[in-house]
């Protein structure tokens, strides 16, 4: 058996076989829970990572398009009865839909222009969300009491749900990850390191980015739908500026421009408020120090990119073969 | 002849406006040296109110003694900001090391990090609630102009926000220091092979615009009577957008913008619902990002 | 599974209780507690902690029961994400046979599900979302519904002969349900609403709304805040010389609020279910307690909502003594009548929603007094 398909088949017996195992040992809802929190952060992260890390795009409104697609799933939900099969696809694609409106006149904006552009957009969307109560139901929040019904089979049990939420996060990490780690990858990456040299190149750099505006939405916005499905009751307080905040303090975190690095970021800040409860009130602070310890010792990221890239090339071996001198890619 | 109506409005929006300016003009300075965003100017901002609340409880000095103490915590507070999150990453000096996005978002995530535990260990000490204040010390004793009706606040945040904004136009301009500081915003490496001496300059920035930081928090803290951990992110993202529409590095550009930001807030509350106030605000931002990308009042830039 | 989790725990229990039947009688009956304990609501959160904490000493000092009552807290940030969190915390510890909290609507009912499904008791006593006592069977709030307060603060207009009124309230659920449970009332008696306006929680200046309020010329301001918002609305309505009576619910009844906004707060009116002036022992030694905790300050509408929540739920705790279980804990709250707490007597009815007398205050030279 080969390395990479080693590696493969480690990660997937990990994610369907050990952890799942481990949930029903204990069997404690918390875990469930807290499973389930940290493989939709995992997929709101990736996508970031998508716009932020590879892009280079410094983007302040993410929140926001998770916060569409929680809305639209809900609200088919709650008013239409439209269940998870239908809701979810629709969720991404509605994000992904006010992602392109609002792209259209923002994606020729860069560096600091494009992030503050984002804030605006994300603080819209969500004062969008808090007052616009006829739709949204404002302050109220919307109730969502159908689970999760999997083209015709209602999944109750907690370790169905984890199922279902783990698979649909690991097949949308798996695509952005095919997605960054490909040429059209490398495309993104010319943006970010001189987006004018990317255009004298022949690439069209106002449609590249609003591709992967749009796309890191639709993802955002399944991460969305998965939160509204899992805990039935969505309020505009869960998309505002300071989730935004938080999504990219995991992709920092985890190092910039690594797919692997924005996983372990979403990990890392979902799993230590939780081991720190014990602390009592000073545990926010820890998560504060340990952020600024993460990024003062690995500036580059608890897995930076070129170890990511060289992990990437590992992986999807036959793939990478293109690059022939073995020059690495990134900064360094 | 104006409704009375709609100039109350329009005085509140300047007041409003003159407020934001007070933030904006230390956000401006500190953007422009470095050229990156100093998240936690929003906590320099409440520990600057914090302290004056300390000096007024324990002491009961006249305000302009609190207000000296006041901008020496911020002077520290912005010292001790800059050597925890902003000159760990400038070890590196090579040209492409500073000129990396990857340096640049570490900072803004460093200043994050800082400014989560500041707000986090203020809320551990002082509890998150409003604070109370001696009520003697707040200005806002009201003055009637004609069919406006304003308070001695106002007029003190005028004054200060003008000799803050004079005076540091002349720094910039006419002393060694604001020479400095302006070549280090243009070409830190230049600035550099010239003789001046970066660290030191940046940290000046620094002691300075947090000073200004402080003093702004103090005194609207007393403006509002609302002093309390998180009261510094409204104007924190406020200032943000009056700097991006001033055009970046501009102080003037950022208080103008902030005035405009102020009065069409207050306006927009006298026609819509006040939770859609911010909402025009935003909006306001994008138009001038997509219509007018250098800022409205900002220096001419290649691109945008 | 769940079954087999059942299974198991009976027979864990079994196996403890078989052979030491009296000593396990000892082990303390357990109940949770979610709240805001830090985040920007921690001050609503300390002050239930700390009413929790005396109702809690009192009562097993009492001996009321053989065993003795724990409370375990956890913060819940007043995040949705934290609350659902620890609600399945909760909901695994085997011990836990009630909970108490949250604070916000919004964590309360998304916690709510997760209760709903485990068949766990919750009692909150700020909630009140109108919906949120109707999510199950096992939710209850002692705090009274805004139809209530509402209902009363149009009735008292309406005796004074006030014909036109602006209300103002928070964009919050909470806010929505005051405008709505006081319009109504009010437009049936003839009433007019000049003025019907949100404001995002926490908004530092008034001046704009309230010189759009004074516009209107109504003849009276009915008001949904909590007391930090109010200190800012009053102080303003008296910095812009703007004299229009001002009337609110309990969320306002704080000491804090004369505190942070002094003379300003003269004349407000309100309504309230606890007033720490009362002469009753139960509210006495509430009151006296709490002062001797907090350097002499009284106690506001929040923590008295708290003390009369967990004394609630430790009632319930001895009516289902011995066999206190989560099944028998939810008959045992439900049957809750009468009670006399230091908010007033409590009642629930079928929906869980509590029936409580409110009494009408106003603030006169710094000083709540209540109006007879």
């Amino acid at each position: 058996m080969s390395k990479q398909l080693l590696t493969k088949v480690g990660m997937v017996v990990l994610l369907f076989v050990v952890v799942p195992a481990v949930l029903m040992a204990f069997d404690r809802g918390y875990f469930y829970q807290i499973a389930t929190i940290a493989a939709v952060f995992v997929l709101l992260a990736a996508s970031l990572h998508l716009v932020t890390g590879v892009a280079g795009l410094l983007h302040l409104g993410h929140a926001a398009f998770y916060g569409i697609g929680a809305y639209v799933a809900a609200l088919l939900g709650s008013e239409l009865e439209i269940g998870f099969t239908l809701g979810l696809p629709a969720a991404g694609l509605a994000a992904a839909f006010v992602a392109f409106l609002v792209a259209l006149p923002t994606m020729r904006l860069i560096s600091i222009y494009f992030a503050v552009a984002t804030l605006a957009i994300g603080q819209m969307l969500y004062l969008i969300f808090l007052n616009w109560v006829s739709v949204t139901k404002g302050p109220n929040g919307v109730l969502l009491f159908s689970g999760i019904d999997f083209f015709g089979f209602d999944i109750e049990s907690e370790i169905g749900i984890y199922y279902v939420v783990t698979a649909i996060m690991a097949l949308s990490v798996v695509v952005l990850y095919r997605l960054t780690n490909s040429y059209y990858g490398n495309a993104l990456r010319s943006l970010r390191e001189d987006d004018q040299c990317a255009a004298a190149m022949g690439i069209n750099v106002t449609v590249l980015k609003m591709q992967a505006f749009v796309i890191s939405a639709f993802f955002a916005g399944l991460a969305g739908a998965l939160w509204a499905y899992t805990t039935g009751y969505i309020s505009p307080n869960d998309f505002n500026f300071s989730q935004s905040i938080l999504v990219l303090a995991m992709v920092v975190v985890g190092g910039l421009g690594s797919l692997p690095g924005a996983v372990i970021g979403a990990l890392l800040l979902i799993l230590l408020p939780e081991v720190l409860r014990d602390v009592g009130d000073t545990r926010n602070i820890f998560v504060g120090l340990v952020m600024f310890g993460a990024i003062l010792f690995l500036p580059k990221g608890l897995f930076g990119e070129v170890s990511a890239l060289r992990f990437a090339r590992r992986i999807l071996g036959s793939g990478w073969s293109g690059s022939a001198d073995n020059r690495e890619v990134g900064w360094e | 002849m104006l409704d009375p109506y709609y100039l109350q409005q329009l005085t509140i929006g300047l007041s409003l406006g003159m407020i934001y300016a007070l933030m904006a003009i230390g956000f401006t300075l500190i953007f422009g040296v470095l050229n990156v965003v100093n998240f936690a100017h929003g906590e320099i901002y409440t520990i600057g109110a914090f302290a004056g609340l300390l000096m007024i409880a324990t002491f009961g000095p006249p305000l302009l003694a609190v207000l000296l103490v006041v901008m020496a915590v911020g002077a520290l507070a912005g010292f001790g900001l800059e050597r925890l999150a902003f000159k760990p990453f400038r070890r590196f000096s090579d040209e492409a090391s500073m000129k990396s996005r990857a340096m640049r978002e570490a900072t803004l995530m460093s200043s994050l990090a800082m400014s989560i535990v500041a707000r986090e260990s203020l809320e551990l000490i002082f509890g998150s609630q409003f604070q109370s204040v001696d009520l003697s010390y707040l200005i806002n004793k009201q003055i009637q102009l004609g069919p406006v009706t304003i308070v001695n606040g106002d007029l003190i945040i005028f004054a200060v926000a003008l000799v803050m904004f004079l005076g540091l136009q002349w720094l910039l301009k006419y002393s060694t220091i604001g020479l400095s500081i302006r070549a280090v915003s243009n070409n830190p490496l230049g600035a550099r092979y010239c003789g001046i001496n970066t660290d030191r300059t940046i940290i000046l920035t620094f002691v300075i615009g947090s000073v200004m930081g402080a003093l702004a928090g103090i005194l609207v803290g007393l403006y509002y009577g609302a002093i309390y951990p998180s009261m510094g992110f409204t104007p924190g993202i406020k200032a943000f957008v009056a700097m991006v529409m001033g055009g970046l590095s501009s102080i003037p550009g950022a208080v103008i913008s902030a005035m405009i930001l102020g009065i069409t807030e207050s306006m927009a509350t006298s026609v819509v619902s006040s939770v859609w106030a911010d909402m025009v605000a935003y909006a306001f931002l994008l138009i001038t990002l997509v219509f007018f990308p250098q800022g409205l009042f900002g220096a001419r830039r290649e691109r945008v | 599974m769940i079954l087999s989790r059942r299974l198991t725990v009976s027979l864990a229990l079994a196996a403890t209780v078989a052979p030491l039947a009296g000593w396990a009688q000892d082990a303390p009956i357990v109940i949770g507690y979610q709240l805001p304990l830090t985040g920007n609501t921690a001050q609503y959160g300390q002050d239930f902690k700390s009413a929790a904490e005396i109702a809690l000493e009192k009562f097993n000092a009492s001996g009321a029961l053989p065993v003795p009552v724990e409370i375990i807290y956890e913060d819940s940030r007043s995040d949705a994400k934290e609350g659902v969190t620890i609600a399945r915390k909760f909901v695994d510890n085997d011990d836990i046979v009630a909970v108490l909290g949250d604070f916000t609507s919004t964590v309360s009912m998304a916690a709510a599900q997760v209760y709903k499904k485990a068949g766990v008791v919750q009692l909150s006593q700020t909630a009140s979302h109108p919906d949120f006592a109707k999510i199950s069977e096992w939710q209850f709030r002692n705090i009274t519904t805004q139809d209530q307060e509402g209902a009363v603060n149009a009735e008292w207009m309406h005796e004074k002969g006030i014909e036109k009124v602006a209300v103002i309230a928070e964009q919050t659920d909470w806010g929505q349900s005051v405008v709505k449970g006081f319009t109504t009332p009010f437009k049936d008696m003839g009433g007019e609403v000049v003025f019907e306006e949100f404001f995002n929680r926490g908004l530092a200046d008034f001046r704009s709304i309230i010189t759009k309020i004074d516009e209107t010329n109504p003849d009276a301001v009915y008001t949904g805040f909590f007391y930090e918002d109010g200190a800012q609305f009053l102080k303003q309505m008296e910095q812009l010389g703007v004299d229009i009576p001002v009337y609110s619910t309990s969320a306002a009844y704080n000491d804090k609020l004369i505190e942070l906004s002094g003379e300003a707060a003269d004349g407000l009116f309100l309504t309230a279910t606890f007033l720490p002036t009362r002469e009753d022992a139960g509210v006495q030694e509430f009151v006296e307690e709490w002062k001797s905790l907090h350097d002499g300050a009284a106690p506001g509408q929040f923590p008295a909502q708290a003390y009369d929540a967990v004394n609630i739920m430790l009632e319930a705790v001895v009516r289902a003594y011995p066999d206190v279980t989560r099944e028998s804990m939810r008959e045992a709250v439900a049957a809750t009548t009468d009670f006399p707490g230091v908010t007033g007597n409590t009642s629930f009815d079928e929906n869980g929603e509590p029936l409580k007398e409110l009494t009408k205050a106003t603030v006169e030279n710094g000083e709540f007094v209540e109006v007879k």
